[in-house]
């Protein structure tokens, strides 16, 4: 399913987040969450987004929902820029993007039963009422894998994994176009993971969406997304094809991230060749100068404190921002 | 044969609810040698923590040990009084958890939680203790200990919170070490960084190490024998490369399918495990992964099978497909290859 239309489109999309400290002398500390941050998803694409925790990866997520107001940038979807829109006029987007969250434990209210849950969005769009409201939640619940006996279920009857699928039944209530993942599969256990991917990449091929895939978990990144990007303190360091990210990754971050994955194989673990990473990452309240992996890289240069990388094409939509590159 | 450090024989712990009596672990069984680390993989309600939690006696109200035996250096520890196990927790055997942020007091300092240990179990002074603490914090590389040593729990990361709990379990020179899901909560870099650390020393010091993990990755990376739990039982037992290259049971090869291959090139479809897993209030008479099996028999559901050995006797697996008499079923032999996810 090759399409080369852009669906969504993130120009310098930045978040900062203010701090308050202090009580009689008032410091404000700035969080740069997500700095400077751009990348496009063609319709009908997967782009993963991967990165370790306080990266900035759910934020931009939320951003691009506008759960957040961004602090500058712009958002394009489908050519038009959601960044500025007040909500009556966001209402219609807010219909064609969905999300699903991490923990499906809190992401559900405990006090609805699922029909509830799964009806609201309809509600607020005014897309069913009556007869046909609750036939499209028992179609939903069908296309998720579960029965028409679950709607007037309370969350707490379901595990983990139902949960999630209620999660998902509730983003396609409104036939949205776009689905942000975030972390959808990482409070799962490993067997009920690959029934959610399954079930994710099915709905895919059936109803064509897009999505925007948050994750740390890598390999199942690389499974799951067309394409890859690699956040680090806020910064997008690397994007490609995700076969050619993970066979040939150009950031030194990227390539550090990718042999720390442990791999299940026991005669390629001993062979294998970890880069540890010394260190921590640092905070985002006060980032490094220039090259904000440059603190935990090995192959720190003089100019990598003094100027910021910028993303670079090197050719086959793989992009990425290290100073290495120039030479 | 190397010795054996710790040997549990048919552990079985329940948690005693309104509902009625939770089997959480109906039966276990294995040893641990001398300087080995051996992984104990499950999901989450398969039994892993609570086997670890029982050997250590630390089970909270309602769970209880209802029968079994735990030979650690020839005393069964579940015989053992409260006051009798706390000469043996933290001194002979220590555990770190999963989430350091909970597990530290963070009303202390680092350098006086590594030294209470210390003190209690080894009788050193103040003093002395105070210089153990710090030689514990350089072995876990802990940048600037002499600095660090003062700080509370909050001024350090997710990654050195760890290191400071590895040094507290290791500080009394333990022989076991339990650890829960010591990287689950931390990011993989530094789970790459806390690996590492925790192999070495399990060279340097020769302490036994029982992980406990739902992480296949990381049992490969650590460990030389796994142990494969499942609705309360022991699936399957043997060394690494048995598990992974050869694996007996139904369950074991289900799980290394529905990991995704992160070296091929081409995109596969996952091949889940279908279902849910068992619920242990009412566990069932057969086997307990009976309902998700593909392979299931008749006899699957009505009888409990039991544990059949491989040839060299160190591999073993609770399936009666491994029965001499069992039909034979191509698709099941197929899978006895393991599943190489790496090539």
């Amino acid at each position: 399913m090759e399409n080369n239309e852009k669906l969504i489109e993130i120009k310098n999309l930045k978040k900062f987040f203010t701090k308050n400290k202090g009580f009689i002398k008032k410091n404000v500390e700035v969080v740069k969450a997500v700095d400077d941050v751009s990348f496009y998803i063609k319709r009908g694409e997967t782009l993963g987004l991967v990165g370790e925790s306080g990266c900035g990866k759910s934020t931009t997520g939320r951003t691009i929902i506008r759960l957040y107001e961004p602090t500058a940038g712009e958002i394009l979807y489908d050519g038009k820029d959601i960044a500025k829109l007040g909500n009556h006029d966001l209402m219609k987007y807010r219909r064609k993007m969905q999300m699903i969250f991490q923990d499906p434990y809190a992401s559900l209210n405990s006090r609805m039963t699922v029909s509830d849950i799964i009806g609201e969005p309809m509600d607020i769009h005014h897309l069913a009422s009556g007869k046909e409201r609750e036939d499209r939640i028992y179609e939903l619940l069908e296309t998720v894998g579960l029965g028409k006996d679950h709607a007037s279920r309370y969350p707490h009857e379901f595990s983990g994994g139902q949960r999630q699928r209620i999660g998902i039944a509730r983003a396609l209530a409104v036939d949205p176009e776009f689905i942000i993942c975030d972390e959808p599969i990482s409070a799962l256990d490993v067997s009920i993971q690959a029934q959610v991917v399954n079930m994710l990449d099915d709905l895919q091929q059936e109803r064509g969406l897009t999505y925007l895939f948050i994750a740390h978990d890598l390999s199942m990144v690389k499974h799951i997304s067309s394409r890859v990007g690699v956040m680090y303190l806020g910064s997008l360091v690397e994007v490609a094809k995700s076969g050619e990210l993970y066979k040939n990754p150009v950031h030194p971050y990227t390539q550090a991230l990718l042999s720390s994955i442990p791999i299940p194989d026991p005669d390629l673990t001993e062979s294998a060749k970890r880069i540890v990473l010394e260190g921590d990452v640092p905070s985002p309240v006060n980032p490094p100068s220039g090259c904000k992996f440059r603190t935990r890289c090995r192959y720190a240069m003089d100019i990598c404190s003094e100027v910021d990388p910028v993303l670079k094409d090197i050719g086959g939509e793989h992009f990425a921002a290290c100073h290495l590159l120039d030479k | 044969m190397a010795e054996k450090l710790l040997e549990v024989k048919d552990l079985r712990t329940s948690f005693f609810t309104h509902l009625g009596e939770v089997k959480a672990i109906r039966g276990v069984s294995f040893d641990v040698e001398k300087g080995e680390a051996i992984g104990i993989v499950g999901e989450s309600g398969s039994g892993k923590s609570v086997t670890s939690l029982s050997i250590m006696k630390l089970l909270l109200y309602p769970g209880k040990i209802v029968g079994g035996e735990v030979w650690f250096k020839g005393e069964n520890l579940a015989n053992k009084s409260n006051k009798e196990m706390m000469n043996v927790r933290g001194n002979e055997i220590a555990m770190i958890f999963q989430d350091p942020m909970t597990s530290l007091n963070p009303v202390y300092t680092i350098g006086n939680q590594i030294s209470e240990a210390i003190i209690k179990h080894q009788k050193l002074s103040k003093k002395d203790a105070h210089e153990k603490a710090l030689e514990m914090l350089r072995l876990v590389n802990i940048p600037d200990p002499e600095k660090r040593i003062n700080n509370f729990p909050h001024e350090f990361s997710g990654g050195m919170r760890q290191r400071a709990m590895i040094a507290i379990a290791l500080s009394c020179e333990p022989d076991l070490l339990i650890a829960d899901e010591p990287t689950t909560a931390l990011d993989v870099t530094i789970q790459a960084q806390i690996l590492k650390l925790m192999k070495d020393l399990n060279k340097k010091l020769d302490t036994s190490t029982m992980l406990i993990t739902h992480d296949l990755g990381v049992v490969a990376d650590v460990c030389s024998r796994v142990v494969v739990m499942y609705g309360g039982l022991i699936m399957e037992k043997g060394s690494s490369r048995d598990i992974y290259y050869s694996p007996m049971h139904p369950y074991t090869m289900g799980l290394l399918k529905s990991i995704p291959k992160i070296a091929s090139d081409e995109k596969q479809r996952l091949i889940p495990i279908t279902g849910t897993p068992p619920d242990l209030l009412n566990p069932p008479t057969g086997c307990p992964f009976y309902a998700r099996c593909d392979f299931a028999m008749k006899v699957c559901n009505q009888e409990q099978p039991p544990y059949f050995k491989s040839e060299n006797g160190k591999h073993e697996a609770m399936c009666w497909l491994l029965h001499p008499d069992a039909p034979k079923n191509e698709v099941y032999d197929s899978l006895k290859g393991g599943v190489r996810i790496g090539k």
